[in-house]
């Protein structure tokens, strides 16, 4: 007991006001666009309730972690960078800057090509699930929101269904077309591909020795198992509505939902994080993008150029910022970041031999 | 299940250059074929001096905190990992912040891979791969007893300073009895070039060259080369 | 006709070198493994301990075996690349027999019968000694036993001879005249309790890695490290004392050492008195050889040399070590035998801390000298030509006194007399001689010339491409089998995996030419342990004597030193315990050493000096490490190294292309310029093949003794490279890192 006091005072000493702000301001937010999204609820579908409240505890905590990791010097000066050089001018000619952001969504979010070049294996695992929560996602939010309903439609010659998005009846589908069947067996699909996919990833887990003997349970396995859960319990609700004439649907159902809703208050705290997370890449194309034709930092030991200037001179600032002082001994000097990293460590070695006298003692 | 982990050693004047440690690295099954650990040639055109570089294992690590993807994880023992993957997006801020110049970005991969102590060898209990073959145990992987009681005319220090800038380490590195501080003092390293006049008078100690080369009448020396530290092979294809 | 039948780079294409660093399992994620074979590294005369992993048939990687005594797990970068060779795609799979075109694949009968007719047909023609056996000590000892009973009972020819003859018979040569025994006198644990080491022509640390480790143990407790090389090696360049000598002078240079601790009283004289005899010539030989007179000669201070001399007089506890700096010299064995004198002046030797030993380079360099693989010496370390050892031999082997073929031809002779037309054929196991062989135009010349050449490897090596049949043998992880390593323990080499495809052991290659030679009765052999335990009979009385050793005693033991003579018998770390030599009259004898000059020194015409060593990341010929990526990146060609004051004198920028020049040939290479040689002299390292041959400029002039010719001593010049000369290097270079095609 005592040490749950302790661990509520620290957190209370730790929570960011600031992030705690934009939280509320966002959850607030999101809240506000299911009511108006819903027409004042009056499209919410009260059985999905849990899955809501579960929805909006999860853009909390994501708006708060985003918003505290924003607050480190090196994301934000990464933040700053990104945005200004996505709208310097000079990256504006020949619209250089929206053909960057084009080539690196297509591949750093899109195809995920730096996954193939560590695995193809692990590509297409994760890919699978990648691809596979999206679309649930996809499919999940705005029903869950009372965003998207669907109404019956005519009876004769064929049942239709309306499809309502925010109150607003957009298409009308035959239950028996191919559209409505994908419509309908959207998260079906969706859990054909993430099982798969946990499948492959967790196959790697086992029999990589490599991996086995980093991961760690609630870092590496759970949000596999929490995938998992949610893929195969959804399957589950749709053998039995489908196959078992509703067999033990009820009970599914709820069973479905705690799963969901346990994700869903996963998603800020762990390895799921990064889907909100990963974005921040872009910024680092712009930052090559801006630099690839600048003159490099040249290291003053192996008189090669080796990063681009902007950043050592950003990390300079970084660095000091997070109360690092590697500057030399007069301004004249170059900053220990301002040597290449072979440098330093070639200066290392001088230094030791000079320690030693260049002998061995 | 995890076994105790020990302490690593680094004594660099032990250190042959044979790259053993390098290839080595290559076989950790968390490395899969890319050497972590550097050797570089400290001055090739004055002598074969080579300087191993793994990670040092800071207490409080450059690289995690200059990491704006919050990728770069100590566990409880001290052991400072490889970038987290999902989260790593391959800025090279870690490359270019450490102190040690150990990290390596790779830009396909969008992935920094370090030198982990060979985690899934230490956590089962064996030394890592780079300090069980190095020949030379200019890389040492063992208790403090051990260490003090082989080498006894030198000790482990674990603090080094760059300029005003104190880093502690968990990797040791062995330095000799009166010495308290691993001090790097690079603005006065990149001086330290001699002039032809002491130049021709180690030749002149350590050489009896007459009728062929008389150490005096040789000038101007080729004393850049001392800063050319670029490795040889392949350079001039 | 031994002669190529394709451009060389057709073979090149073919058959390799091509550089491949991927395990058979790949990278991603290597399985959990079958077993762990612990076996030896094959690479060098440290044959340390490794632990082979081994996956459904195949080695998938390696694991430092920390037990195994000597390195306890410790190994170079050869060693832990070294897996990557056993599954590498250059691999040969079938017999290769010679067509107008390049080689053709062939059956391992076919090829049998070619071999058998033309041995045959050359004996019947000129004699059984024109056809003759080339051999190399990369191969176990029951191998080399093998190799030597097989040339002399199955080939019939006394012109049989090893690789060796360039590696180490200098070393042989010298401490079979001072100790009437040939094997470094301690093992290497007493390395570190030595308070002062000395290194004499000895790149330990690029050659023999695994070694470095005892020797800063040594200086770990405060032990004082003298090197005497031309070169700043790694493990020069924190010695206490570093003579840096003119290539060729060490016998000088041991002499004015000698003439120091004479003058200075640093003799143990109860020592010198009791156990050693030809003292007064000794003492006598040395009277004029001053430091000053030494200086001179070797182009060093002689306050150094006093320095040196009293550091070592004044000891206590020491161990000197030698290597191919100072044995392959024309003075090979007077160079050793100075350094001997040394050592047995000091009466240090064969106590704790008191040591004296050669490092030998080749994998099995110690085992394979010692049973019957060389031109003048019987099983056993046993001569050819002493009645008495003869018939022990033949009793052993069931034969007669004229059965037994007397001494041949030793390697580089072999190699003369075929280029004279005196032998017409050969056998070639383990050896690349275009890479290896002293003055490798000749070499190339004689071998062209030869009517019949049959090469058994594993690999198509430069010499094989030359060859009319290739037989594709075994590597050291195919076959079982011990080696002797440089401390003179014999340690167990065990077979993880088979050869591939058709290849065969080299053992079953040889039993069955022996066979169809009509000589199944004296080769019928239940396995290798059938072969070594005759081994075992054949060398019990020699002085390398293994009866008392068996597989299982090396296995439990983890090794075991011979001299063993019974089962019972300990095995013998170190030599000399009590302090009686193994010369027939028991004492230590002093040689005098008088110095004279290498067959080759610098003039006006060459005014440098040439001399080559070796890279850590090759072993030898190169023919397995260079087709090992990671090693090929790190070493991919040769390069020359110049002082930057000589580089400065003739104008040349480091990295400049450069040719080299000798009176025998020409070598294009990159330029390192380092301080650390000196600047009369230059090197390159002679791991590479044809143009890359550092071999192409050495000369051939042997030691009169040991027949080692001077690889390390030659006269040279260096000018840039014309445009044709770079375009053709830029060119091989570039095939020295032809990836395989997976």
């Amino acid at each position: 007991m005592h040490k749950l006091v302790e661990t509520i005072r620290a957190l209370r000493h730790e929570l960011d006001g600031r992030s705690l702000f934009f939280a509320t301001i966002a959850t607030l937010l999101l809240a506000a666009a299911i009511v108006v999204g819903s027409r004042n609820l009056f499209d919410f579908d009260s059985a999905l309730i849990g899955y809501c409240f579960a929805s909006l505890f999860a853009a909390f905590g994501l708006v708060y972690r985003y918003s505290v990791w924003l607050s480190k010097p090196p994301t934000r000066k990464y933040w700053h960078r990104g945005w200004q050089l996505c709208f310097s001018p000079r990256l504006w000619k020949n619209l250089r800057s929206p053909r960057i952001l084009a080539e690196a969504v297509t591949r750093k979010i899109v195809v995920q090509d730096f996954i193939w070049y560590r695995s193809p294996q692990r590509w297409l695992g994760h890919f699978l699930i990648a691809v596979g929560c999206v679309l649930a996602a996809a499919i999940t939010f705005p029903l869950v929101f009372g965003w998207v309903h669907f109404e019956q439609g005519q009876i004769e010659p064929t049942i239709t269904y309306i499809v309502y998005v925010l109150g607003f009846p957009v298409r009308e589908l035959d239950v028996k077309g191919a559209e409505a069947w994908v419509a309908l067996h959207g998260l079906i699909i969706a859990s054909f591909l993430v099982i798969p996919g946990v499948m492959l990833a967790m196959y790697r887990r086992m029999v990589d020795q490599g991996a086995a003997a980093v991961q760690r349970f609630g870092r590496d396995l759970l949000p596999l198992i929490l995938l998992f859960a949610v893929a195969f319990t959804g399957l589950l609700l749709w053998v039995s509505y489908e196959f078992l004439h509703g067999y033990f649907y009820s009970a599914l159902a709820q069973l479905h939902a705690w799963t969901v809703i346990g994700t869903l208050i996963y998603l800020p705290f762990g390895k799921l994080f990064h889907i909100f997370q990963r974005p921040a890449s872009l910024g680092i194309s712009y930052y090559k993008a801006a630099n690839a034709d600048k003159e490099p930092a040249q290291c003053p030991v192996t008189k090669q150029g080796f990063a681009p200037k902007m950043q050592t001179d950003d990390l300079k600032e970084v660095l000091a910022e997070l109360e690092f002082d590697y500057s030399g001994k007069t301004d004249a000097d170059p900053a220990w970041n301002e040597v290449s990293p072979r440098g330093r460590r070639i200066l290392i070695g001088r230094a030791y031999s000079k320690m030693r006298h260049g002998k061995f003692d | 299940m995890i076994a105790p982990f020990k302490e690593f050693f680094i004594d660099f004047q032990r250190c042959i250059g044979c790259q053993a440690c390098v290839a080595g690295c290559a076989e950790c099954h968390t490395h899969r074929g890319s050497p972590m650990i550097h050797v570089d040639k400290v001055d090739p055109a004055v002598s074969p001096q080579t300087v191993p570089m793994l990670c040092m294992h800071c207490k409080v690590p450059t690289c995690a905190m200059v990491c704006p993807a919050d990728a770069i994880k100590q566990d409880e023992n001290g052991i400072v990992h490889s970038s987290l993957k999902p989260r790593c997006i391959s800025c090279s801020n870690c490359e270019l912040a450490c102190p040690f110049g150990v990290p390596i970005v790779d830009q396909k991969k969008q992935q920094m891979q370090k030198c982990d102590m060979c985690f899934d060898r230490t956590s089962a209990g064996k030394k890592p791969m780079c300090a069980t073959v190095c020949p030379t145990g200019a890389l040492f992987y063992g208790t403090m007893e051990e260490m003090k009681r082989l080498r006894p005319h030198s000790k482990p220090i674990n603090k080094w300073r760059f300029g005003k800038q104190l880093v502690e380490t968990r990797v040791w590195v062995m330095v000799p009895l009166d010495v308290e501080e691993m001090v790097v003092d690079w603005p006065e390293l990149l001086k330290g070039v001699e002039g032809p006049v002491d130049f021709a008078m180690k030749l002149k100690e350590r050489f009896q060259l007459e009728g062929f080369v008389d150490p005096e009448s040789n000038e101007p020396l080729p004393f850049n080369m001392v800063n050319d530290t670029k490795d040889t092979e392949a350079q001039f294809l | 006709m031994a002669r190529l039948s394709l451009p060389q780079q057709d073979y090149i294409n073919e058959y390799g070198p091509h550089v491949s660093d991927l395990p058979v399992t790949g990278w991603l994620s290597k399985p959990e493994p079958d077993a762990m074979v612990k076996t030896h590294c094959c690479f060098c005369g440290m044959q340390c301990g490794i632990k082979l992993a081994v996956k459904d048939g195949k080695v998938i990687g390696f694991e430092p075996w920390e037990e195994f005594p000597f390195n306890e797990g410790r190994l170079c970068p050869k060693g832990v690349k070294r897996y990557m060779q056993t599954h590498h795609p250059d691999r040969l799979t079938d017999p290769l027999i010679r067509t107008e075109h390049g080689f053709r694949k062939a059956t391992w009968d076919e090829a049998f019968d070619l071999l058998i007719s033309k041995i045959k047909s050359i004996q019947e023609r000129h004699g059984k000694n024109a056809f003759s056996m080339m051999s190399g000590v990369s191969l176990s000892n029951e191998k080399s036993y093998l190799v030597g009973k097989f040339a002399r009972l199955a080939l019939q020819t006394a012109n049989l001879d090893y690789n060796g003859r360039f590696c180490m018979v200098s070393a042989g040569g010298g401490n079979k005249k001072a100790f009437g025994v040939d094997r470094a006198a301690n093992s290497w644990a007493d390395i570190p309790k030595a308070e002062v080491i000395f290194l004499s022509g000895t790149n330990v640390s690029e050659c023999f890695p695994t070694l470095t480790h005892y020797i800063w143990k040594a200086r770990d407790n405060g032990a004082k490290m003298i090197v005497v090389d031309p070169r700043v090696t790694p493990i020069a360049r924190t010695a206490d004392y570093h003579l840096q000598i003119r290539p060729g002078t060490d016998s000088a240079l041991g002499q004015a050492l000698l003439h120091e601790l004479i003058a200075n009283d640093w003799v143990d004289h109860d020592f010198v008195a009791n156990y050693c005899t030809g003292w007064d010539q000794l003492r006598e030989s040395v009277k004029e050889c001053t430091p000053e007179w030494a200086g001179h000669i070797c182009g060093v201070t002689p306050q150094l040399i006093r320095e040196v001399a009293r550091v070592w007089g004044t000891a206590k506890t020491s161990f000197l070590m030698h290597a191919r700096g100072i044995e392959q010299q024309i003075k090979g064995v007077e160079n050793v035998l100075s350094l001997i004198n040394i050592v047995l002046v000091t009466g240090r030797i064969g106590r704790e801390g008191c040591g004296y030993g050669t490092i030998t380079g080749q994998g099995n360099g110690q085992g394979g000298r010692e049973h019957g693989h060389k031109c003048d010496q019987l099983p056993g370390n046993r001569d050819i030509e002493n009645p008495a050892h003869r018939e022990h031999i033949c009793k052993v082997w069931g034969i007669t006194d004229e059965e037994l073929p007397h001494k041949g031809k030793t390697a580089v002779e072999l190699f003369e007399a075929i280029q004279a037309k005196e032998i017409h054929g050969m056998i070639n196991i383990c050896c690349n001689p275009l890479v290896s062989h002293p003055d490798t135009n000749f070499l190339r010349e004689a071998v062209q010339g030869m009517e019949f050449f049959c090469v058994i490897d594993f690999f198509m090596s430069e010499t094989a491409r030359y060859a009319d049949l290739v037989l594709p043998g075994s590597l050291h992880e195919e076959e079982e089998g011990t080696s002797t390593t440089a401390e003179g323990r014999v340690v167990r080499i065990r077979a993880a995996v088979d050869p591939p495809g058709n290849a065969r052991t080299d053992t079953s290659i040889l039993l069955e030419i022996a066979r169809r030679l009509g000589k199944e009765k004296l080769f019928s052999y239940k396995d290798n342990e059938d072969i070594f335990n005759e081994l075992r009979r054949a060398s019990s009385g020699g002085t390398a004597d293994y009866g008392g050793i068996t597989w299982k005693r090396i296995e439990d033991e983890m090794g075991v030193f011979w001299p063993c003579p019974t089962e019972g018998h300990p095995g013998t770390p170190r030599l000399f315990e009590d302090r009686r030599s193994f010369h027939p009259d028991g004492k230590f004898h002093f040689h005098a050493t008088p110095y004279r000059q290498s067959f080759e020194v610098p003039n006006e015409e060459y005014p440098l000096y040439y001399t080559s060593g070796r890279s850590v990341f090759h072993y030898l010929s190169g023919t397995q490490t260079r087709r090992i990526k990671f090693l090929v990146e790190k070493a991919p060609g040769p390069v020359c190294e110049m002082h930057p004051m000589l580089a400065t004198k003739l104008g040349f920028q480091n990295r400049q292309i450069v040719t080299v020049e000798s009176r025998r040939g020409t070598i294009t290479v990159p330029l390192q310029i380092t301080e650390g040689i000196r600047p009369d002299t230059v090197f390159v390292p002679y791991h590479w093949a044809e143009n890359l041959a550092a071999n192409q400029l050495t000369v051939r002039a042997l030691d009169p003794i040991s027949k080692m010719p001077e690889f390390k001593v030659a006269a040279c010049r260096v000018r840039s490279a014309t445009k044709e000369e770079a375009d053709r290097l830029r060119a091989d270079w570039k095939n020295l890192s032809q990836e395989a095609l997976a």
